[in-house]
């Protein structure tokens, strides 16, 4: 079972991950469940008004925006890392929340590595499974490496020009 | 010279921080090679022939003495005496020690200097008009925006991870000294007729293996909304510039392929939204009064527009007079001249400079140019601000440090990459071509008839010496294994912006040299009154010139 | 013929297999005849120690005018130093050894380097 950090009010820990991350030639089991975009626009409607819940996973290509409409009622959004060095799910994240006004949880997949955390953090993501092996603790210190940021960003972090007023 | 606040040097300490225990990782094999690549390039850090070079950030150009003196004090300690300054106003050492660079970044932070995001698929280095702050022709400080672009940029969340590296270039004068239509993203600060200051916004130009110049895609955008803009143009590049081929997967392949209208048209529709959802996109004006006041301010003296120290040495003295007339340009306050420094001297390595020559420059700086000093992306250093009564005692002072060259924008002014003889990218080196080049054209009274000439050479298709955009544009290439030159002309990164077209077969070294002595004998007979090679070029075409190399080579 | 290189670590100093250490000087290099397989064993070795170098490869050297060199003018760069400071890197120490790369003319693709890439 990958490991699993979630993040909440600033901590870190160590998750259960109660979700099967399902591939989509495979049969949908009970329980919660993340799905491809495609097979969610397929069958989601059946599944959650069945009264399971749905996550969905949105490989870096995709537009969250697709999504508009079903977020209140996805149980979560799995954002896809191809590579470390694709960022693209940092706009899709970034998106979510400032323009979807998404509050459940973003939850980081594929290759994830904790250098990135506080990228991550400062683009919406509040759910990680790492895949260099990382802790909870270790993503909490990466996260706060940085004394200061300059942006404003999704984590309500105070942007260098507001702290200097 | 933007002075550090405590946030400012916070952030530089703790990447410094950081990197320490990235670097210590990778030496114990807590983290792979491969993974490491990432973190030390994001702080310049490469892997090249001989040794690490480490990029140093010069932002927009812009040094005071204290930071070049630790700059020297780098080169004398960790490498080998001297360092090399790069088409993109940085600062490289080439003979670093993996183990050293945490030290390294640790010293350059005391001086508010780092390598943050020299390289990597960042936003990179912002360069800018190194005659900031010192011409008449500006319409406002490109340094003010450009400080704002460098903060916003530094680690920022959402574009530290794009599809290719992102190069921004600023300037507000006429006369372009940024190479503005050749950067991802090049501005062009003005005031409409409004009379209200904005950005005219270029985007896609670049050079590399598919050259473009950058279409203007925005005429004006209001100057407070730099940032806001710039987030639509790099939201839209993050996710749908390429990223399954490396070789197209910089923002001009994505202007190029949609098009320009309608690249700006998604850019123009992105911004309305990002204007409409997050009133905090642009700074408030108090933060950017605030950067703008951060700038030591320029205390110019009054002074008469003529000096009479000035004249007499120029008079009396024909060296002190051709120096002048090539090195030193006219300064936007009566009495102050700006004053260009040349790092091509006949045979030397364009751009270097030994650790002596920078305390040197460093010293002169602080004595006779308000403590400010600038690097070109022609590889040359400026002090913008110098008294006219100063310059004869600055030039027998740069004449004393060796470096009093009287070239600047003549045939021996060569723009050079490190090439083969550093970088492990390169297919064929390109300063012994500089230097080959340089010494045939040594006569000095020969390469002032010759005129402005700029030559830019490259030793790989990655067009760090900007060949595209050379009069004369150099390109090394391997062939089946031995270095050869393919030449091309009509190439200018100034505000006539055009890229060269290739001349023939490429050449082997030792006929370069010659080839471009033919070029230059051709123009001569060809020039009609003041035409620069450039103009005649443009007016005669490919041609003579074509005939002019190889005809005679049979 | 064919000799182990690589970058170490620590410094990026260019180094040379020999007898399974790592050495300086090219004229120090262990020579590998080309079909000898244990040149790739060398190799094989070489990638598994990432904390001591980065990236081995097998380079191709040749008999010269004046002894043997690599056959690409790359690796004789590498085994120099840069061509633009002749006091810097190894080529500094002068002596025979030195003076057999300089003479070197032959100019190739360093397929090792080539092959590196393709690996990537």
């Amino acid at each position: 079972m990958p490991k699993l950090i979630r993040l909440k009010d600033g901590e870190a820990f160590e998750a259960q991950d109660l979700f099967a991350d399902v591939a989509d030639e495979d049969a949908i089991p009970a329980g919660p469940v993340i799905l491809s975009l495609t097979r969610f626009q397929a069958e989601g409607d059946a599944l959650i008004g069945a009264g399971q819940a749905v996550g969905v996973r949105i490989e870096a290509g995709e537009s969250v925006e697709d999504l508009a409409y079903d977020l209140p009622r996805l149980a979560l959004v799995a954002l896809v890392f191809p590579k470390n060095t694709d960022g693209r799910a940092f706009s899709s994240a970034s998106l979510l929340r400032q323009r979807l006004h998404y509050a459940g949880e973003v939850r980081a997949v594929g290759d994830v590595l904790r250098e990135r955390a506080l990228f991550m953090m400062r683009c919406g993501f509040d759910s990680f499974v790492p895949t260099d092996g990382s802790t909870p603790a270790e993503w909490a210190a990466t996260a706060e490496r940085y004394r200061h940021v300059y942006q404003p960003a999704q984590d309500g972090r105070t942007p260098a020009f507001a702290e200097r007023l | 010279m933007y002075r550090y606040d405590s946030i400012d040097k916070a952030i530089v300490e703790d990447r410094a921080q950081e990197f320490r225990g990235q670097v210590s990782r990778r030496l114990t094999g807590e983290i792979t090679e491969d993974q490491f690549k990432q973190m030390r390039l994001m702080n310049g850090l490469y892997l090249q022939l001989h040794a690490y070079m480490l990029r140093v950030a010069i932002p927009y150009g812009s040094l005071n003495s204290r930071q070049l003196r630790r700059l020297a004090h780098i080169a004398r300690t960790f490498d080998k005496g001297y360092g090399h300054f790069t088409t993109r106003q940085n600062m490289q050492f080439h003979w670093i020690k993996l183990a050293q660079a945490p030290d390294i970044l640790d010293s350059l932070a005391e001086v508010d200097l780092h390598a943050i995001q020299t390289s990597g698929n960042c936003i990179r280095n912002v360069t800018a008009d190194p005659y900031a702050g010192a011409t008449a022709e500006e319409v406002d400080d490109p340094r003010v925006w450009s400080e704002v672009l460098r903060q916003w940029s530094t680690l920022h969340p959402e574009f530290s991870f794009l599809p290719r590296k992102f190069k921004f270039a600023v300037t507000a004068a006429e006369h372009d000294r940024a190479a503005i239509r050749v950067h991802d993203i090049g501005l062009i600060l003005h005031r409409n007729d409004e009379g209200e200051l904005g950005f005219e916004v270029a985007v896609g130009g670049g050079q590399g293996r598919t050259p473009y110049l950058a279409p203007t895609i925005r005429q004006h955008l209001p100057a407070g909304s730099l940032l806001s803009y710039s987030q639509a143009i790099l939201r839209v590049y993050n996710r749908h510039g390429r990223r399954d081929n490396k070789f197209k997967a910089r923002i001009k392949i994505l202007v190029a392929a949609l098009g320009a209208e309608e690249f700006a048209r998604q850019v123009e529709a992105e911004w309305a939204r990002i204007v409409a959802e997050q009133p905090d996109a642009d700074l408030p004006a108090i933060e950017l009064a605030r950067i703008r006041g951060a700038f030591t301010p320029m205390n110019f003296e009054t002074l008469p527009p003529r000096s009479a120290a000035f004249d007499a040495a120029k008079a009396g003295d024909r060296a002190f007079a051709r120096f002048v007339r090539n090195n030193v340009k006219v300064h936007k306050q009566a009495g102050y001249a700006v004053v260009e420094i040349s790092l091509k001297a006949i045979g030397a390595t364009p751009g270097d400079i030994s650790a002596e020559q920078m305390d040197a420059v460093a010293d002169l700086g602080e004595r006779y140019s308000l403590d400010d000093i600038r690097v070109t992306h022609e590889q040359n250093v400026v002090l913008p601000h110098v008294k006219l009564d100063d310059v004869p005692a600055l030039y027998a002072a740069l004449e004393a440090a060796g470096l009093a060259s009287a070239n600047i924008g003549l045939i021996s002014d060569i723009i050079a990459c490190p090439g083969l003889d550093y970088c492990a990218l390169a297919n064929a080196r390109a300063i012994p071509i500089a230097q080959s080049i340089a010494q045939h054209f040594a006569d000095q009274d020969r390469a002032e008839l010759i005129g402005e000439l700029k030559i830019k050479i490259s030793g790989c298709i990655n067009a760090c010496g900007h060949h595209h955009v050379g009069h004369i544009g150099i390109l090394g290439v391997d062939k089946k294994g031995e270095e050869f030159y393919q030449l091309s002309l009509g190439g200018s990164g100034a505000e006539d912006a055009s890229l060269a077209s290739i001349l023939g077969p490429a050449l082997p070294a030792n006929r370069v040299p010659e080839a471009v002595d033919q070029i230059v004998e051709r123009y001569l007979a060809l020039r009609q009154g003041e035409e620069r090679f450039l103009d005649t070029f443009r007016r005669v075409g490919m041609a003579p010139f074509k005939e002019a190399v190889y005809a005679e080579a049979h | 013929m064919k000799v182990l290189t690589a970058n170490r670590l620590t410094d990026g100093e260019v180094v040379f297999w020999r007898g399974g250490h790592w050495v300086e000087r090219f004229a120090d290099a262990e020579i590998f005849a080309a079909d000898d397989p244990a040149g790739q064993g060398a190799e094989a070795v070489a990638l598994g120690q990432p904390t001591v170098v980065v990236e081995p490869y097998l380079i191709d050297i040749a008999e010269g005018p004046a002894g043997v060199a690599p056959v690409s003018y790359r690796e004789r760069i590498r085994a120099l130093g840069p061509t633009n400071e002749p006091e810097h890197g190894k080529q500094a120490e002068g002596g025979a050894a030195i003076e057999a790369l300089l003479a070197a003319t032959g100019a190739a693709r360093s397929t090792g380097r080539v092959d590196l890439i393709r690996r990537k």
